[in-house]
């Protein structure tokens, strides 16, 4: 036990070295292998490993933090294939059974062979047949009329076929599974068919309306027999211990995604829903190549023609919808034959109840479909018919009232803040300072000594007056911004935090006085709450201009949980850059760390030119 | 001692013009903008100036600007720069070049005058003054660090005070202790810091400043 744990703990040492030294993220490229290795020499796979390769070499840090993920989804995707691979029956699921069944379905089709002497020498001959490819296991798919005491009883069977004949056949589920016991019709004669397919040999026999399915599959090799299911295992466990180092830093890659995803979304409304739909699209219709490409075709028109694939949403629903209504109609309905599943959407059909199920989904399509054409197509078809009525205009005309009266609120409560601290503060102060002055030209005559006190007063509250008036004006716009703008001021404000702030500020000149006003706000605020409540240790500040947009980030390594919904803090912020169509987006997962993104859309006046 | 004022409101330009003058120094040239106060400085190479930050034409920081503009041409010219706020980054640019001769305060420090012109004769003098403030916020941020806050209290008010550009004596004075107990806190404080000793007024406050502004 203790040689073993020495063992474990070098076995630990030497993993983590080499993933300190080596750049990890070269990992990802033997990672989307897995994917060749799993699902064969495909155009996918290849392009997987191939877009592995670049964001290994291109962005390596990305790379590194997408392993444990990629670990992850090799690891179950292999369980899954060692699951689904006929042979392999221990790991056998009912769902995938039923795809199986699906592949089965297009096989029959070789007429059937009569075999003599019942069911039990048919399946045997159908053994024997099979015995031309090297057989290792066989599995073994029972299926019975349907009845009260009947119904399909899937038999995932080893080399020793779980089958007693007789007048009651027992079917028995290794590993645990419920047996149903049903009554077997014997006749002498039945019809087997045998279809070689993928490798193997899908069989049918149907001894008077029972149908009893099978396939064998030919012995593996030592990789899908021995090797995948510990490889999978050992990729899944190592990909779920790392996957928390690696989330810090996806999660900030992710929050500038974020915002951009927001901008687009914004931007072309519905169009981003067409990638959605194209990958429903391949439980509706089926993994083909030509869904695939239709998948790949769609992401493509998302991104660049947003309003095309806005346009095409409702009408890749309505297609579903007619597959929908396709299968609901055709599904036939002859007692005893049971005719493979068939997957559409979230319903695998296998019987015609199912089937009218997938109709109903069909039509619930067909619905979404109905609802989202005057919203795309229709407002589009308007926009072109009519420019006066531009649909888009509305909806900024709309926005730009909401933003406006948020502007007009907010610099109401500010102008009341100002008053209510200049009466409070510098105001009564002068008061005060003019009583003082008042009660000195009484003593003075007589008191000189307490005059004297009373003066030394007197500018003791006019320094007091003066450090107030100059609290406010900080606040209403700090000095460094005004002289020397936004860059400045930030690096002011860094030096004012009493923890180090890394800069990466790339600001060529100024923006206009309000845009620089309310980032300098943002930024501000963001820091505050780093100081105030994240208790971060190490805050960084990213502010960079290009294309006609100003970036910013500001990140900590705090507790997280910052969120605009609750506080008035970010909230305001959030306000504050809408009324210049900013935005912002923020990331902070309660165990840190934070960050925040803004976004606002300004121009960059050329940097002011100094006389000296 | 020959001075040249900037400052563009009349009041107090005014007023600085005849503190100054009371305390027997002699008014070179009171100028009211930025380039008015680069000719000055030029032509009259005053022993000190005094400047308000915040001048025309742009009314933004012309005024340091321009001081630091004239001190690039006359290395080490002294000058002593008001303002109405105290700015660590402008605290930094006037610190940076190392050559003393610069003080930095806010404009309320006028109203003790006595403090105010013996902040003015000791950047005459080549020694740096900075304002409480600044040093206040310098020291802030340097509270998480492990040397600075081995200093007891005590070599932590002795630290502020060297730093805002007071002689041994003065801050003497102003702790009500000895002079000798003063400069024994000043070498532990160079020792816990890590800071070569310097006998030399200026050297040391310049050693200080350049440490918290790291």
């Amino acid at each position: 036990m203790g040689d073993m744990w020495i063992l474990l703990t070098v076995l630990r040492r030497v993993v983590v070295r080499v993933l300190r030294h080596v750049r990890r993220g070269i990992f990802l490229i033997p990672v989307a292998g897995m994917a060749i290795a799993l699902f064969g020499l495909q155009p996918w796979t290849v392009a997987a490993v191939l877009l592995a390769a670049l964001v290994a070499f291109w962005r390596p840090v990305v790379a590194a933090a997408l392993l444990p993920v990629s670990m992850v989804v090799a690891g179950i995707s292999g369980l899954v294939v060692a699951a689904t691979e006929p042979g392999s029956g221990f790991w056998t699921v009912s769902v995938l059974g039923a795809l199986k069944q699906a592949r089965i379905k297009a096989a029959i089709r070789r007429p059937p062979v009569i075999v003599k002497g019942g069911v039990k020498r048919a399946v045997k001959r159908v053994i024997d047949e099979a015995h031309q490819v090297p057989l290792k296991r066989v599995a073994v798919t029972r299926v019975g009329p349907a009845g009260p005491r009947g119904g399909v009883v899937p038999v995932p069977g080893s080399a020793r076929l779980n089958w007693y004949p007789g007048p009651v056949a027992q079917a028995v589920i290794p590993g645990g599974g419920q047996g149903v016991k049903f009554q077997v019709p014997a006749p002498p004669v039945v019809a087997a068919q045998m279809v070689p397919r993928g490798g193997g040999t899908a069989w049918h026999i149907n001894s008077g309306g029972v149908v009893t399915s099978g396939f064998i599959a030919p012995g593996h090799g030592p990789w899908l027999g021995g090797l995948l299911v510990p490889l999978a295992l050992l990729l899944l466990t190592l990909g779920l211990w790392l996957l928390p180092r690696s989330a810090a830093t996806l999660r900030t890659h992710a929050a500038g995604l974020l915002a951009l995803l927001r901008r687009r979304m914004l931007e072309n409304r519905w169009g981003i829903l067409l990638v959605p739909v194209a990958l429903l699209g391949l439980t509706v219709f089926g993994v083909h190549p030509w869904t695939v490409a239709a998948i790949l075709a769609c992401v493509v028109t998302a991104v660049r023609w947003p309003l095309l694939a806005a346009d095409l949403v409702p009408v890749v629903l309505i297609a579903f919808a007619i597959r929908g209504f396709e299968i609901a109609a055709s599904w036939p309905s002859l007692p005893g034959l049971q005719q493979p599943g068939e997957l559409y959407g979230v319903i695998v059909v296998t019987t015609r109840q199912l089937a009218m199920l997938a109709g109903a989904e069909a039509s619930a399509f067909l619905v979404i479909a109905a609802w989202l054409v005057p919203r795309t197509i229709g407002a589009h078809a308007r926009t072109a018919l009519a420019p006066g009525r531009d649909l888009e205009l509305e909806g900024r005309v709309q926005r730009l009232t909401e933003t406006r009266d948020l502007a007009v609120d907010a610099a109401d409560t500010e102008l009341r803040r100002i008053e209510r601290n200049l009466h409070d503060g510098a105001q009564a102060r002068l008061i005060a300072l003019g009583m003082n002055l008042r009660a000195v030209e009484r003593m003075l005559p007589g008191r000189p000594e307490a005059a004297l006190a009373l003066v030394a007063e007197a500018r003791e509250t006019s320094l007091r007056a003066l450090n107030d008036l100059r609290d406010l004006v900080r606040g209403i716009c700090p000095p460094v911004l005004a002289d020397r703008g936004l860059g400045h001021a930030v690096r002011a404000l860094a030096l004012d935090t009493p923890f180090p702030v890394d800069l990466d500020i790339n600001l060529p000149g100024r923006l206009s006085a309000p845009v620089e006003s309310a980032c300098y706000f943002a930024v501000a605020e963001a820091l505050a709450n780093a100081v105030r409540h994240s208790g971060a240790r190490r805050v960084h500040i990213r502010m960079q201009h290009a294309d006609g947009m100003l970036r910013i980030q500001v990140g900590d390594d705090g507790a997280g949980g910052a969120d605009p919904a609750h506080g008035t803090g970010l909230r305001g912020v959030e306000q504050r850059l809408a009324a210049f169509d900013g935005i912002m987006a923020v990331s902070s997962p309660p165990g840190g760390p934070t960050m925040i993104a803004m976004e606002v859309p300004c121009a960059l006046s050329s940097p002011k030119t100094c006389s000296f | 001692m020959r001075v040249v004022v900037a400052e563009d409101l009349f009041l107090l330009r005014d007023g600085l013009t005849r503190l100054l003058a009371a305390h027997g120094f002699e008014i070179a040239a009171s100028v009211d903008s930025a380039p008015g106060l680069l000719d000055a400085l030029l032509e009259h190479r005053p022993d000190v100036a005094v400047v308000d930050v915040r001048l025309p034409p742009s009314f933004a920081d012309d005024g340091l600007q321009a001081a630091l503009a004239a001190r690039q041409q006359v290395p080490g010219l002294p000058v002593l720069l008001l303002s109405q706020y105290v700015e660590q980054l402008y605290a930094r640019e006037l610190l940076a070049d190392q050559s003393g001769a610069v003080g930095y305060l806010l404009k309320d420090r006028v109203f003790n005058d006595d403090q105010f012109v013996d902040a003015v004769r000791t950047v005459a003098a080549g020694g740096t003054v900075m304002d409480p403030d600044v040093v206040t916020k310098l020291l802030g941020r340097r509270f998480r660090d492990e040397p600075v806050t081995r200093l007891s209290a005590r070599e932590r008010e002795v630290l502020a005070l060297m730093a805002e550009g007071r002689s041994n004596v003065a801050i003497a004075q102003r702790l009500f202790v000895t002079e000798k107990a003063v400069s024994k806190h000043t070498t532990s404080i160079f020792t816990k810091l890590g800071l070569a000793a310097s006998e030399d007024d200026n050297r040391r406050v310049l050693a200080v400043l350049a440490y918290l502004n790291t």
